[in-house]
C-alpha cells in the first residue's frame, strides 16, 4: 500500500468543550481531499492544528510517515504544509511580490534581492492566472478575488507537499473558480496533496477525489467523491436528527407587527429583504458563515447603513423609520453582538457598569445624575434573575465565564425594557446550562409579547426555539419556513442553495 | 460599609494620598524651611493652571484620547487676554472671556477633527500644539504683554480667606469633574467609550459628540489655565505653558489614569498634580540641581505607573 502523505489518528482537541473527537484521516500523495461539514463541525480547528496555529490535545499526525508535532506556523512551513486560509493573510502595504515571498525572502547578508523576488512572483502569478498583475503593485490595490488567488500563489511559493485551501472560491466568480480548480488539478498531478474545504458542494463534487464529512468534531464518512450526490453530502453533515429541546415556543397569538422590514437592501445585503416581526414571535435567521446573518441584524439595528428600503418600528401611534442605532435603542430595540469579547463587554469595568450602560439614564435624574442605590438595586435584581455567577456586581466582567458574560449582556437590554431583541449567536461558546437558561429567557420574553430575532449557525437551536426561520444563502433571503413545516434537511438545502446553483451556471 | 472595605474600594486614591503624605513628611524632615509660608505660597500659586489643565487631560485620556495641545492653548489664551485688555483696551472680564473663547475654539477644532474626521487625537493635537503656539506668538508679536495689577487679583489671596479665587475655582473644578465622571450619565458614557468604543457603538451609543465635547472641554480648561497664568504673572507671556501637556499627562498617570482609556480619577489626577508640584519645590529646597530634579521627576512618573500596573494585576476583583 502507498505511504500516506498525511495520516491523522485519534486526534482530539477541546476548548471548553470537545471540538475534535478522535479524528482519523488519511490522504495519499496527489490526492484532492475535500472536508465538508456544518459550521462548528470542527473544520477550522483541524486546519489550524495542521497549520501549527493550535496545539492538539492528543492523537498522532504523520507526514510521509514522519511524526508531525507543530508548535508554530513555521513548523508547518518546514514540514511542507501550505495554507491558503479563509482569513486572508495578505499584507496590504507590501507589494504583491513581497507578499508571495514573505516567508522566505531571498537575501544576501540581510539585503533583500528585489529582482529575485519579482522574478519568482511573475512565475507564480502566471501559475494562478494573475498574469495581468505586476509584481510591484501594492497588494491592497487588488480586488478580493485577486487577493484570494494571490493567497494561493503565496501558498505555492514554497515547495509544498500538502496544500490546504479553506473556502478558496468564496470570493470568486464561476469562471474564476473553474480556473482555480484547473490549477488545483495541475498541482495535485505533480504529487502535491490538497485539502479542499468548501461550503460549495458542487465545487467539492467537481474537484475532489475523496470527501470526508465532519460532524460534531467526528469524521462520520470518508469516501470517494463520485459515490456521493449533493443531497447525500448534506445528509451526512446533519446526521440523524437528535431529539429536540424539551420546550417549544408558544404560537403567535394576534399578529401585531413590532418591526416591519420593507425591501431592505445594503452594500452587504444586495437583494431586497422584507418581513414582519410580530409581538410574541421568535424568528430565526439561518445561513452559513458569510451568508449575511450578522449583517442583517446590524442593518436592522442601524449599525450598518442601508441603501434601499426601510426598517420601521410599529407603535400604536404609527410607524417610525429606524435610521441609527441610537434611535433604535430609544425605540425599544436591543442588540446582542456575536463577538462578545471584542464588541460586547467593557473589559475592566464592573458587571454592574456593563449591565447598566445603554439604559443608564433609567436610573438617573433628568439632569443625568445617577442614583447609585437604585442602580445597584436594579443590577442586583438582574444578577439574581439571570443567575449570573459573580462575586458581586462590582466584580470586573472579564473575570466571569463566557456564559455569565453573555447573560450580563442580555441583562443590558432587559434593563432598557426593550421590546425587540436582536440576538446574534447568543449561545455561542456558552455551556449547556446557560444555553437552557437563554432559551427559557427567550420564551419568557415571548410570553411578555416581546419579539426576538435570533441569528444562529446552529440549525438545531433555531428549530428548537423559533416560530419562523428565515434562511439566508449568499446574502439573499431565499426561504421562510413556518414552524412545523420544516425539516433540517430543507433548511440546510436552502442555506446551500445559492452556493450550489451559482457554480453550475 | 466597613472601613476596610471602603479602603479597598478606594485603594487607588488612598495609595496616592499616602505617597503624598510621605513626600511632604520627607521634605519636612530633610529641609529646614519646607514647612514655611513662602514654600506654601509658591506651591499654591503653581496649582491652579496645572490643575485645570490636568482635569481636562484626564477626561481626554479616559475617553481613550490624548491632548498634546493644552500647553500651547494655554499660551494662546493668555496672549489673547493680554492683547484684548491692553492692545484693544477691552474691559478685563471681556478680555478673559475672549481668552476662554480662544481655548474653546482650539479645543473644538481638535474635537471636530478627532470625532467627525476620525483622525487620531495624538496627531490632531500635535498639530494644534504647533498652531496654537504660532497664534500665541502672532497675537503678541512674540512680546510679553504687561497687563497690570487688576488681573493679578484673580491669583492673589482673597482677603479673609487666605487663598486665591483661582485656587478655589480649580479645587471646585476637581470636585465637580470627579462627580460628573463617577456619578453622571455623561461620565459613564465617556468611560464606556474609552473602554471599548466598538461595544459602545454596538449598544447604540454614538461616541462622536462625546469625543467632541471632551476635547472642547479640555481646550476650554486650557484657556482657563491661560487666564490663571496671566493672573499669576500679571502679564501675558506667549511662551507660557511650554511643556505643560507633559506635566498634565504625568499628573493624570501618577493619579492612576490609564493611557489606554476607560480608567481614571480626577481626584487621583489632582493628587498627581500635588505630587509633581511638591516634588519640584521640595527638591529645590533641599538643594537638588535642576538636571537632577528632572531625572528624579521622570523616575517618579515611571515608578508610579509600574506600581499602578502591579496593583491592577494583583487586585482580587
Amino acid at each position: 500500500m502507498q505511504q500516506a502523505r498525511l495520516s491523522i489518528d485519534g486526534l482530539c482537541k477541546s476548548f471548553s468543550v470537545p471540538v475534535l473527537k478522535n479524528v482519523k484521516l488519511s490522504i495519499l500523495p496527489g490526492e484532492i481531499h475535500a472536508i465538508i461539514g456544518e459550521n462548528g463541525a470542527g473544520k477550522s480547528t483541524l486546519v489550524n492544528i495542521l497549520a501549527g496555529l493550535l496545539e492538539k490535545n492528543s492523537g498522532d499526525i504523520e507526514i510521509d510517515g514522519v511524526p508531525y508535532i507543530p508548535e508554530n506556523p513555521t513548523d508547518g512551513f518546514v514540514a511542507g504544509i501550505s495554507c491558503a486560509s479563509q482569513e486572508l493573510s495578505i499584507i496590504g502595504t507590501l507589494s504583491v511580490a513581497e507578499n508571495i515571498a514573505l516567508r522566505n525572502l531571498p537575501h544576501v547578508k540581510s539585503i533583500i534581492l528585489q529582482d529575485k523576488i519579482d522574478q519568482q512572483a511573475v512565475e507564480l502569478l502566471r501559475l494562478v492566472g494573475l498574469d495581468h498583475i505586476a509584481p510591484g503593485v501594492l497588494a491592497s490595490t487588488l480586488s478580493l478575488a485577486d487577493r484570494q488567488l494571490l493567497e494561493l500563489s503565496k501558498a505555492l511559493a514554497s515547495d509544498c507537499r500538502l496544500l490546504i485551501l479553506d473556502e478558496p472560491t468564496a470570493a470568486l466568480t464561476g469562471p474564476q473558480a473553474d480556473r482555480l480548480h484547473e490549477i488545483i488539478a495541475d498541482i495535485s498531478a505533480k504529487g502535491t496533496s490538497v485539502i479542499y474545504i468548501s461550503h460549495r458542494l458542487e465545487d467539492v463534487r467537481k474537484v475532489s477525489d475523496t470527501v470526508s464529512v465532519l460532524r460534531d468534531g467526528m469524521v462520520v464518512a470518508s469516501v470517494a467523491t463520485n459515490s456521493l450526490t449533493v443531497p447525500d453530502m448534506i445528509e451526512h453533515m446533519m446526521g440523524k436528527s437528535k431529539p429536540g429541546g424539551q420546550q417549544a415556543p408558544a404560537a403567535v397569538q394576534n399578529k401585531i407587527s413590532l418591526l416591519r422590514v420593507q425591501e431592505l437592501s445594503s452594500k452587504e445585503l444586495p437583494y431586497p429583504i422584507s418581513f414582519d416581526c410580530h409581538a410574541g414571535e421568535i424568528i430565526g435567521i439561518a445561513g452559513l458563515a458569510g451568508s449575511g446573518r450578522s449583517e442583517l441584524l446590524q442593518t436592522l439595528f442601524g449599525l450598518l447603513p442601508s441603501t434601499g428600503g426601510r426598517v420601521s418600528r410599529c407603535q400604536k401611534d404609527g410607524q417610525v423609520t429606524i435610521k441609527s442605532a441610537r434611535q433604535a435603542v430609544k425605540l425599544g430595540i436591543g442588540f446582542l453582538t456575536e463577538d462578545r469579547k471584542m464588541t460586547g463587554i467593557y473589559s475592566g469595568q464592573s458587571v454592574l457598569a456593563n449591565m447598566m450602560l445603554p439604559g443608564i439614564s433609567r436610573v438617573a435624574s433628568s439632569v443625568g445624575v445617577i442614583n447609585r442605590a437604585l442602580e445597584k438595586a436594579r443590577g442586583t435584581a438582574l444578577v439574581n434573575r439571570l443567575a449570573i455567577k459573580c462575586s458581586g456586581v462590582d466584580q470586573h466582567i472579564e473575570k466571569l465565564s463566557g456564559g455569565n458574560q453573555q447573560k450580563a449582556l442580555i441583562a443590558r437590554w432587559m434593563n432598557c425594557e426593550s421590546d425587540i431583541f436582536l440576538l446574534d449567536e447568543p449561545s455561542r461558546g456558552v455551556d449547556v446550562g446557560t444555553k437552557d437558561l437563554i432559551y427559557r429567557l427567550l420564551f419568557e420574553m415571548q410570553a411578555q409579547g416581546k419579539a426576538v430575532l435570533l441569528a444562529s449557525s446552529e440549525i438545531e437551536e433555531l428549530m428548537t426555539v423559533c416560530n419562523r426561520i428565515l434562511v439566508l444563502s449568499d446574502r439573499k433571503l431565499v426561504k421562510v419556513f413556518e414552524r412545523g413545516k420544516w425539516t433540517e434537511m430543507d433548511i440546510l438545502s436552502a442555506a446551500f442553495q445559492e452556493y450550489t446553483t451559482k457554480t453550475t451556471v | 460599609m466597613a472601613p476596610i472595605q471602603y479602603l479597598k474600594k478606594h485603594a487607588q486614591e488612598n495609595f496616592i494620598i499616602a505617597s503624598l503624605v510621605l513626600l511632604i513628611l520627607f521634605f519636612g524632615i530633610a529641609s529646614d524651611n519646607f514647612f514655611s509660608v513662602i514654600t506654601f505660597t509658591t506651591i499654591l500659586n503653581q496649582l491652579p493652571a496645572l490643575t485645570t489643565v490636568t482635569v481636562g487631560m484626564t477626561l481626554v485620556l479616559i475617553i481613550a484620547g490624548i491632548d498634546l495641545s493644552v500647553g500651547s492653548i494655554l499660551g494662546f489664551s493668555a496672549a489673547v487676554v493680554g492683547i484684548a485688555a491692553v492692545g484693544w483696551g477691552l474691559p478685563l472680564p471681556v478680555a478673559c472671556l475672549l481668552g476662554l473663547g480662544a481655548g474653546i475654539l482650539c479645543g473644538s477644532v481638535n474635537g471636530v477633527l478627532v470625532a467627525y474626521f476620525s483622525l487620531p487625537s495624538f496627531i490632531v493635537t500635535l498639530g494644534m500644539l504647533e498652531m496654537a503656539r504660532g497664534l500665541a506668538y502672532m497675537t503678541t508679536a512674540s512680546q510679553t504683554v504687561y497687563i497690570g495689577a487688576d488681573i493679578q487679583k484673580i491669583a492673589l489671596p482673597l482677603p479673609g480667606l487666605g487663598v486665591s479665587a483661582a485656587l478655589i475655582f480649580s479645587l471646585l473644578l476637581v470636585v465637580v469633574a470627579q462627580f460628573i465622571l463617577k456619578r453622571t450619565v455623561f461620565g459613564r458614557y465617556i468611560t464606556a467609550i474609552g473602554t471599548n468604543d466598538q461595544a459602545a457603538r454596538m449598544s447604540g451609543i454614538d461616541s462622536r459628540p462625546y469625543k467632541l465635547l471632551v476635547l472642547t472641554i479640555s481646550g476650554a480648561l486650557a484657556g482657563l489655565g491661560g487666564i490663571f497664568n496671566a493672573a499669576y504673572l500679571g502679564s501675558a507671556d506667549p511662551n507660557a505653558g511650554i511643556g505643560l501637556e507633559l506635566s498634565a499627562i504625568a499628573a493624570a498617570v501618577i493619579g492612576g489614569t490609564s493611557l489606554m482609556g476607560g480608567r481614571g480619577s480626577i481626584i487621583g489626577a489632582f493628587a498627581g498634580v500635588l505630587i509633581i508640584v511638591i516634588l519640584q519645590n521640595g527638591l529645590a529646597q533641599i538643594g537638588v540641581s535642576e538636571p537632577a530634579k528632572r531625572l528624579i521627576t521622570g523616575a517618579v512618573i515611571i515608578i508610579a505607573v509600574l506600581i499602578d500596573r502591579w496593583r491592577a494585576q494583583h487586585e482580587p476583583a
